[in-house]
């Protein structure tokens, strides 16, 4: 349930309030809680887990309140990456994460790397993006997975906009090779 | 950690709505668990507390007082052992 969209403003001043009272934290938590979950949801794939975790994000995010300086992003990006941050410690001793995606979903990276909308392409990209590394394959499950822009990919990797960008062309870079015919 | 994708129409199986969501959605559990962290998280160790640490500083010398004493008032049990050891 996201009533209507919270500008920059409205959300440092309830970062401000908060800090100094807690309970005033809710309407933040209330904001960003179905956004969040399925942030969670997309990686986890386990309702349970996504709610555990979550709420284990909140209370860092809440914990955090007091060191939080803002810098012009939107807290939305801050709270994700908190979530990543707590997925990594739940998976910290797992090997392999499974990802399901669906067609909707890889539609805008099938189209940068040039792979055409057919399912046979479609399982060939799957195929190319278990080749990538962790790092690379956070990047790519940002952008085009959960749709965030290079500014606030950038916040959530702990890079600037600037290198999102170039890192992600470059990832996207290496898909076409390991999609191009003989590799 | 590798990452693996299975690319399929419908993605997920079993996409939460909204609706399901909500009920996931708790701020009352939320303030619970921050009100307990922050006390753990605030709470003063035991040696940075005045009392606490005279306290313990005490129960420290009462304890080597108490060995003191015990010691002196069995002597020569350790030379017997000592005696029953040598050949």
């Amino acid at each position: 349930m996201v009533a209507r969209n919270m500008n920059a403003t409205e959300e440092l001043a309830i970062l401000e309030a908060a800090k100094r009272d807690p309970a005033r934290f809710a309407p933040l938590y209330e904001h960003y809680f179905n956004d969040l979950f399925r942030f969670v949801h997309r990686r986890a794939q386990d309702r349970e887990l996504s709610s555990d975790i979550t709420q284990q994000a909140f209370l860092k995010a809440m914990l955090a309140l007091p060191r939080y300086e803002p810098r012009g992003l939107p807290v939305r990006a801050w709270l994700f990456r908190i979530a990543l941050n707590e997925l990594r410690m739940h998976w910290r001793k797992r090997k392999e994460v499974l990802i399901d995606m669906s067609y909707r979903e890889v539609k805008g990276l099938a189209m940068e790397v040039g792979s055409p909308d057919k399912e046979d392409e479609l399982h060939r990209l799957a195929r190319a993006m278990d080749r990538l590394d962790e790092q690379k394959a956070r990047l790519i499950q940002l952008r085009y997975m959960d749709g965030l822009n290079y500014a606030e990919v950038g916040h959530v990797l702990g890079i600037g906009e600037d290198a999102a960008k170039m890192r992600t062309h470059r990832v996207l870079a290496v898909l076409r090779t390991y999609l191009s015919p003989g590799v | 950690m590798k990452y693996r994708y299975r690319i399929s129409p419908e993605g997920r199986a079993d996409e939460p709505t909204d609706a399901e969501i909500g009920k996931y959605r708790d701020a009352e559990r939320l303030r619970y668990n921050y009100h307990k962290a922050s006390e753990l998280l605030h709470r003063r160790p035991l040696y940075k507390d005045p009392k606490a640490f005279i306290a313990l500083v005490v129960i420290v010398l009462l304890a080597l007082f108490i060995a003191e004493v015990l010691d002196k008032e069995t002597p020569g049990s350790t030379p017997q052992q000592d005696e029953r050891i040598a050949p």
